[in-house]
């Protein structure tokens, strides 16, 4: 049944991790009894093992239920659900698109962060309704005033008639329910006008193929029809078109207002950009819908298998993965150190985090992993500009005019007597002062412009064991800017290492390549050889470390029964050197890699 | 195919007073237990499957020389009822402090023909240190005593327990008294032992190896056949050239483990169990074909003669060079192993970084 576009009503949830989205979207769910309960798993909506243990969504799902409102008339409510992370920001802001309210859930007990206010000022410019809901009022630690006055003071939005729930218990449910109605649109396209629908999300499917989701904004869509993606530039015949509750529910037609999904034969997400406008390809519409952008990596890195053989496994892998997930870009390349492997462009930090996650876990693969870093454009002295985003590709300083490198806005906010510590970061860390917020007496939010290289870093761990985990951040591209900027290389016995070379600011270069020769000093086994280790900028050598050859390595006593023993532990610590990559004569441990993250451990901040 | 000669070795798990540095299988002596003890012990050799037909036996411990003589006569005849011996090697480990006029005269009576001292040190402070109850003079005395009535006999040294000099007299006088066979052990610490709980500062690598380097040059005019031991020519301990070579071996007693047709047996450590069932076994392990070559190679080179590519093929049916060729010239390109007069041996090197080799021949 056909529900009118009156009684339609689409909406999301912000909020900041773990203050509860998922858990509200499942009473949701539960309430208007859209997934049987026998098959309800906590946070249906979170898909991923990974999702689920690290309480974040990465990939987002979006669900249509039915409720029977206090008013008798029946509502077709689609709760779109919106990747929880800064590295899906152009995701986020096109699942809002697809939506005409918002609910801006926000923890009792922990108030506003960073990231429910960088997702709320994204709701607003997407001129969304937003309807503020208190979460978790149940605990001891509930501040509730506190909060409202945080979402008045802050976000800028009335809080008195904030709804006042409990996820867990279930405490307020059906008062959310009925505040989507009363306060969020309904839908206003024009079911006459040519077809115009959004593409909010798209997810690969082993039996189908890619199932694009979308919300229509004018017209409809059937199966039969021809269509076209405006962008993409293909054409293809929808086989079928449905709702998502939130399995596949396959219906005739999705009109103006609706949201659900479609199933066209397209092989690769990658045909299928997030942000694409679905056209008639008999009648297209003369304008696509605004907001569409190409989405670029911005953080780079190596990844190896640490058994050459693993190579075409990795590569399979890395296949089947972007089949469930485009955003990540790759391709073959070497290193004189590590052999063949791949260079992986991902959206941000934590999803470098999660693809290689994935690839470990769901493959079964050993990876090496080398530093992230960003891409830099370079002016060279002959006028070429070019774009590397591995330090290797450094051309010599006297071919170098310009190097430019990636900055970002970042808002951090933190309870106020971490400020001094967060500003103390963000000025190492090469951080401009752009300004302070104080939202209560209690919280403020720094606002600083820094090279992403720099948080790409440690820049988050650091923030997060300085603030004792109260700090929060959200950040945004905001362009490149010159640096001046040098290439670090390691040498091993003499021979630099490509995998571990990086490009850091000048100012902090004898400073890293130090810290890094000592780091590595620590995290190189003595073998039976001795290995020097030494640091060099511009080919100048600024440090050298020594480790001393392996000198004594012998089981004093070996007799009855002792061998089959000794021959089991050698057998264990030879697979532990398997995971090492031999480097020349050097066997080199995989976190000697990623060294760089860890060099300032020992700091005291 | 001829029945191979096994070794006999026989565990017993007492001692007067307890080692701090010590995690063999032993027990405070107690009478009556040692008796139940003896009881098991001779019901699991009469219990023996296998063949019976040995070339040596071993008496270690724990402290053998703990026991009166009627029951080592006991505990022999025990023995020659099941084993066939043919001019063995009849060793037995024992404590200074047990070494007398008597006890020595006994021993050879009852065929015992080599007999090895557990002196440690000849430096008091590190004695006392190690908790032995004998002084540098006790061990004299002993030395005194067997060297009067075996010309195979041996001391056991350890390094590493106090300073380089004391264990550089220790090596002086060692030198001077001669004794046919030399064992010199690094003092480990084994988590579990008291030495390991109490001690802060372990000595460095590069100091041990030092220490090692002494006994090597202060003891030159010993072969240094194995890794830990020094022998006079002829006098190598025949019983554990058979472990060094992964040959088969019998052990009882609680602890003590067997190989014999690749399968190897651990009994029960624990002395209780091991009287309530003697002859049960804790763990009995096949060893597939390649893990005892793998084990035949790892040990051998523990041996300064090494192994011969000969000998590999007799016993394997396969040439060592097609089995292991690969990691055995990494080996010597590294320097830890040499092909001497047809033979593969390690290295100075090669017994410093002895585990090294192991490691590159495990799968």
């Amino acid at each position: 049944m056909k529900t009118p576009q009156e009684n339609i009503r689409n909406f999301c949830i912000i909020a900041h991790i773990d203050h509860g989205k998922s858990t509200l979207a499942d009473r949701l769910i539960e309430y208007t009894h859209t997934v049987d309960e026998r098959k309800i798993k906590e946070q249906t909506l979170d898909n991923m093992d990974i999702e689920r243990e690290r309480g974040i969504t990465i990939k987002s799902v979006s669900v249509r239920m039915e409720y029977t409102a206090e008013d008798g008339h029946v509502y077709e409510l689609n709760l779109i659900d919106t990747p929880g992370h800064v590295d899906f920001s152009y995701e986020v802001s096109r699942s809002m698109a697809a939506c005409e309210g918002a609910l801006l859930l926000v923890d009792a007990a922990q108030g506003v962060e960073a990231q429910t206010l960088a997702n709320a000022y994204k709701a607003i410019e997407e001129n969304l309704e937003i309807i503020p809901v208190i979460n978790k009022v149940d605990l001891p630690a509930a501040d509730i005033e506190s909060v409202r006055r945080q979402i008045e003071d802050v976000v800028g939005l009335p809080a008195d008639d904030a709804l006042l729930v409990s996820a867990k218990t279930g405490l307020g449910t059906r008062e959310t329910l009925e505040a989507v109605i009363k306060r969020v649109p309904p839908p206003s396209g024009n079911l006459d006008a040519p077809l115009r629908a959004l593409v909010f999300d798209a997810v690969y499917n082993t039996y189908r193929g890619v199932i694009v989701h979308l919300r229509v904004v004018d017209g409809s869509i059937a199966a039969g029809q021809k269509i076209l993606f405006m962008a993409a530039g293909i054409k293809y015949e929808v086989d079928e078109v449905g709702s998502l509750q939130p399995d596949m529910v396959p219906r005739p037609e999705l009109c103006a207002g609706e949201v659900g999904y479609l199933i066209c034969s397209i092989k690769t997400l990658s045909d299928t950009p997030i942000g694409d406008t679905v056209t008639g390809a008999d009648k297209p519409a003369r304008e696509p819908l605004p907001g569409y952008k190409e989405v670029k990596p911005v953080v780079f890195s190596g990844l190896y298998p640490a058994v050459a053989t693993d190579y075409d496994e990795l590569r399979d892998a890395l296949e089947k993965l972007q089949l469930n997930d485009s955003s990540f870009q790759y391709h073959a390349d070497s290193s004189d150190a590590l052999g063949l492997g791949f260079r992986l462009g991902f959206l941000g930090l934590l999803h470098m985090e999660i693809v290689q996650e994935r690839l470990e876990r769901e493959f079964g693969l050993t990876l090496v992993t080398t530093m992230p870093n960003v891409a830099y454009v370079i002016t060279k002295t002959d006028g070429e500009v070019m774009t590397i985003d591995k330090a290797s590709q450094m051309p010599s300083p006297g071919e170098i005019d310009v190097i430019e490198e990636p900055y970002i806005e970042a808002d951090i906010m933190c309870p106020t007597q971490y400020l001094s510590y967060v500003i103390d970061l963000c000025k190492r860390k090469r951080g401009v002062h752009v300004r302070v917020d104080y939202i209560d007496g209690n919280r403020c939010m720094a606002v600083y412009r820094m090279p992403l290289a720099e948080i790409v870093l440690d820049f988050y761990d650091k923030l997060k064991s300085g603030t004792r985990g109260y700090g929060s951040l959200e950040y945004r591209i905001i362009g490149n800017q010159p640096g001046d900027l040098v290439k670090l290389d390691i040498l091993l016995n003499s021979d630099p290492v490509d995998a571990l070379s990086t490009i850091v600011h000048r100012d902090s270069a004898v400073r890293l390549g130090r810290a890094l020769a000592q780091k590595l000093r620590k995290l190189i086994p003595r073998q039976q050889y001795e290995v020097a280790i030494q640091a060099s900028i511009n080919k100048k050598i600024i440090v050298r470390e020594t480790i001393k050859p392996l000198r004594k390595n012998v089981t004093a006593k070996c007799y009855g029964g002792d061998i089959t023993r000794k021959r089991k532990l050698l057998e264990r610590q030879k697979e532990g050197k398997k995971r090492m990559k031999q480097i020349g004569t050097v066997e080199v441990p995989q976190e000697a890699f990623m060294a760089l993250l860890r060099v300032n451990e020992e700091d005291n901040d | 195919m001829t029945e191979p000669l096994l070794g006999i070795y026989i565990h017993i798990p007492f001692c007067r007073k307890l080692c701090a540095y010590c995690d063999f299988v032993r027990y405070p002596f107690e009478e009556a237990l040692c008796e139940a003890f003896l009881k098991a012990l001779c019901v699991e050799i009469a219990s023996f499957e296998g063949p019976t037909r040995a070339k040596t036996l071993f008496l270690g411990g724990g402290t053998p020389s703990i026991l009166t003589e009627r029951q080592l006569e006991s505990l022999f005849s025990c023995l020659f009822k099941i084993f066939e011996f043919s001019s063995p090697e009849i060793s037995m480990e024992v404590n200074p402090d047990d070494v007398t006029a008597a006890s020595v005269q006994h021993w050879e009576r009852i065929g015992v023909n080599r007999v090895s001292i557990g002196v440690q040190s000849f430096d008091d402070a590190t004695l006392s240190k190690m908790e032995r109850r004998h002084d540098a003079k006790g061990a004299l005395h002993a030395i005194d005593l067997v060297a009067g009535h075996f010309n195979n006999w041996g001391i056991d040294l350890i390094y590493g327990a106090s300073t380089k000099h004391a264990w550089q007299e220790t090596l002086n006088i060692t030198d001077s008294l001669s004794p046919p066979h030399v064992s010199s052990y690094a003092l480990s610490y084994i988590p579990g032992t008291p030495m390991y709980n109490a001690t802060r500062a372990r000595m460095e690598d590069d100091t041990v190896l030092q220490l090692y380097q002494d006994a090597e040059s202060m003891l030159a005019r010993y072969e240094h056949y194995e890794i830990s031991n020094f022998a006079l020519a002829g006098f190598q301990c025949r019983h554990n050239l058979i472990y060094w070579k992964n040959e088969c071996y019998a052990g009882f007693g609680p602890g003590a483990y067997s190989f014999v047709d690749r399968i190897r047996m651990a009994n029960p450590p624990d002395l209780k169990d091991y009287v309530e069932y003697p002859g049960r076994k804790a763990e009995v392990t096949q060893i597939d074909l390649f893990d005892e070559e793998v084990e035949t190679l790892i040990q051998h080179f523990r041996l300064r003669e090494g192994i011969s590519p000969g000998y590999y093929e007799k016993r394997f049916c396969e040439s060592m060079d097609k089995n292991f060729g690969a990691p055995l010239r990494i080996l010597m390109e590294r320097g830890l192993l040499e092909s001497h007069e047809g033979r593969i041996r390690p290295t100075a090197q090669g017994f410093y970084l002895n585990d090294e080799i192991g490691l590159l021949l495990v799968k």
